[in-house]
């Protein structure tokens, strides 16, 4: 139960990080943080051996689907980190609160 | 609860993950955070390791320590201004997300309550064989498709990143 515990709080924490963080690094981190937290949250829930065969009855599915899961997220990443470049170039913004003209 | 050593270990590694977590978010300086990042993903491979994933522990290194992490610091490198080493973390809304975050925290937890996590301390490694089995049989559509993610994805931060002179 530890490492569930420990999963829902990192993803948490990182809700708590993306609501609160001004900068647009500071709100990629935290979604990097929520994720890590969701893929702990299916490790740690598919670690558990089965007592009579001693394998592990979701191991290998669980390690595919967070494979899959770490591609989506790189990717991810690399658009949000070119889209804070193109923006701070562009408009010499680096905050997302400076930006609103989309805000409805 | 006895406490053996893979509960020592799980216990100490989930409190460096969830104070580097709080470093990432709290923090104000971007390197230091970027550095609490690196922390962190490095506590989520050591548990992953100790959940017996150990593939998944060395792509963690591999693609976040070794890849986002670093592409990361040379996004910060290349927007830093002079004046946003201290980005302004005084929010309007910090009690308001405290309660929601705190509110998600609390509703999972009793969400999860039936899950049983079964781990009891030594998990059977994970072997490579049956993994690339399950990648390249049953969910060989999802790995093409996925492969198809990461092209459309390089194209677009070409696009996005590069030649603004228009």
């Amino acid at each position: 139960m530890i490492g569930v515990l420990v999963s829902v709080a990192v993803f948490c924490i990182g809700v708590y990080g993306v609501l609160t963080r001004r900068d647009i690094v500071g709100v990629l981190a935290s979604i990097e943080v929520m994720l890590a937290g969701s893929m702990l949250a299916l490790v740690a829930m598919a670690s558990g051996a089965d007592s009579v065969t001693g394998v592990r009855p979701l191991g290998q599915s669980i390690e595919a689907v967070v494979l899959l899961l770490m591609v989506i997220d790189a990717a991810e990443a690399a658009v949000g980190l070119a889209l804070l470049v193109s923006v701070a170039r562009r408009r010499g913004v680096t905050r997302i609160d400076e930006l609103q003209e989309v805000k409805g | 609860m006895s406490f053996d050593a893979p509960t020592i270990v799980q216990i100490i590694l989930g409190a460096i993950a969830l104070l580097s977590a709080m470093t990432v978010v709290l923090v104000r300086e971007i390197m230091r955070m970027a550095i609490g990042l690196g922390v962190f993903l490095l506590s989520v491979a050591g548990l992953f390791l100790l959940y017996g994933a150990s593939f998944l522990a060395t792509s963690e290194v591999f693609v976040y320590v070794g890849g986002v992490l670093v592409l990361m610091l040379f996004a910060i490198m290349l927007v830093q201004r002079s004046d946003s080493g201290r980005a302004v973390l005084v929010s309007r809304h910090d009690i308001g997300s405290a309660s929601v975050a705190l509110g998600l925290f609390v509703m999972l937890t009793v969400a999860l309550q039936g899950v049983s996590n079964r781990f009891t301390g030594s998990a059977p490694e994970s072997s490579m064989q049956e993994l690339s089995e399950v990648l390249m049989g049953g969910r060989l559509v999802q790995y093409e498709i996925a492969g198809l993610l990461l092209l459309v994805a390089l194209v677009a931060v070409i696009v996005i990143a590069g030649g603004d002179e228009r």
